[in-house]
């Protein structure tokens, strides 16, 4: 397929993902599709970025592209001593404790009052089939007790998740998948979509956080995809504001030129849900600060 | 010889302005291709942005101009239904193992 890569950086970037790309088709002939095997895939993605980045801890993975590159880390750390999120942290904590108007609040919609749970999320529910994130879940709350549901890439709905992460940090991510066909089916569509290319520009997300990791592309270094959720939601100098795990899914497939999905469209929730489980074992550092 | 005998073949294609009933129809076969393209979940922002400008051009009556948009918009579209498929088989590839 020909296809047109506009910029510089980006044709680099696809050299590279393509080189790498083509050591794995050496190494390997076309892959037959085989069982899921989730907790063989985390150990593989896990020591396979160990690899790459020997020098980073495991706490250290949550911190995406500062906690491969060194220059960027100092930047970090100047940001750090006022962190741009601090606004949005201080509006989810008066937000999660605020009365809606039958008297609860969003501590009666969550297991342990919603204290220290960020890590547990998304889960497999195995009432629905479907896959809840903590967005889904916060509006769910919302609408149960008389209150309109919130925009899911930013503002009110980053602030209270904000404050969520805020009270997780440490734990280590814990997503579970049940002994149940259809969340073994949403980790597997999940895992199809993150390593499939799409858009004009024909990139998977794993052409960009797998292959080329820690590369600079444009203004930005790659965040490894190992934990690359563990900080969310993060403020962006970019963005000005803060944003969601669906926020950046939408961004970064417009880069590809590809359409992107509505917020928690099924696509997204699975995504995000194989993305988490492959981060079993990371902590939570969110929120977090990015240039 | 072959130069001769395709510009033969265009030549009266070229000269015939497009009518709106073919603008129209030009722009449902784009717009199919489109949706066949949401259908295996790889729609391209450019296909998109084609189909809108084939839609204004239809709209303000420059039917040529619409045609070959849609055409583009439709070539895209196939293209990114192209892409889907081969990536069914393809993906696997790239897995970290
Ligand atoms: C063309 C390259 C490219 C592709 C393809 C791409 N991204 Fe990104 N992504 C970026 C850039 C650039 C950033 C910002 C720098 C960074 O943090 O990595 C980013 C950031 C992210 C972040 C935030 C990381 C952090 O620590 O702030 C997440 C999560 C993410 N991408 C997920 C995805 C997913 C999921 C896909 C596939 C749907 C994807 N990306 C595809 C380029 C890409």
């Amino acid at each position: 397929m020909h296809l047109l890569i506009p910029s510089a950086r980006l044709r680099q970037v696809a050299l590279l993902a393509g080189a790498l790309g083509a050591m794995a088709l050496a190494r390997m002939p076309a892959r037959a599709a085989t069982t899921p095997n989730p907790e063989a895939d985390r150990l593989a993605f896990r020591a396979y970025f160990k690899q790459r980045f020997p020098a980073v801890k495991n706490g250290d993975w949550g911190n995406g592209p500062y906690a491969v590159n060194a220059g960027m880390r100092q930047q970090w750390e100047a940001i750090m001593q006022f962190p741009p999120y601090d606004f949005a942290l201080g509006d989810g904590e008066k937000e999660f404790h605020r009365r809606f108007a039958d008297g609860k609040t969003y501590a009666d919609c969550f297991p342990d009052k919603g204290i220290g749970i960020r890590q547990n999320y998304p889960y497999f529910d195995t009432k629905t089939g479907k896959v809840i994130t903590l967005g889904i879940a916060i509006n769910r709350c919302r609408v149960a007790n008389g209150e309109k549901p919130l925009n899911y890439q930013k503002g009110l709905m980053a602030s209270i998740e904000a404050y969520m992460a805020h009270t997780s940090r440490g734990k280590p991510f814990d997503i579970k998948i049940p002994n149940d066909p259809r969340a073994l089916a949403a980790y597997e569509d999940g895992r199809k979509f993150f390593y499939s290319r799409r858009g004009q520009l024909n990139f998977s997300c794993a052409s960009c956080h797998v292959q080329a990791a820690g590369q600079r592309l444009r203004g930005d270094i790659l965040a490894p995809a190992l934990g690359i959720l563990a900080a969310f939601p993060i403020y962006r100098s970019d963005w000005g504001s803060m944003g969601t795990i669906q926020r950046r899914f939408t961004s970064c497939n417009v880069q590809v030129r590809s359409v992107p999905f509505k917020p928690q469209d099924k696509t997204y929730r699975d995504l995000e849900y194989f993305l988490s489980y492959m981060s079993n074992g990371v902590p939570i550092t969110g929120p977090g600060a990015r240039p | 010889m072959l130069a001769a005998c395709v510009a033969a073949m265009l030549a009266p294609g070229l000269a015939r302005a497009a009518t709106k009933t073919e603008a129209q129809a030009a722009l449902a076969a784009a717009r199919k291709a489109e949706a066949a393209a949401g259908a295996v979940r790889n729609r391209w922002l450019p296909a998109e942005a084609a189909l809108k400008q084939a839609a204004q051009a239809l709209a303000a009556g420059q039917y040529d101009g619409s045609v070959a948009v849609s055409e583009r918009a439709r070539a895209l579209a196939n293209r990114s239904i192209q892409q889907a498929k081969e990536q069914d088989g393809l993906w696997q590839n790239e897995v970290i193992r």
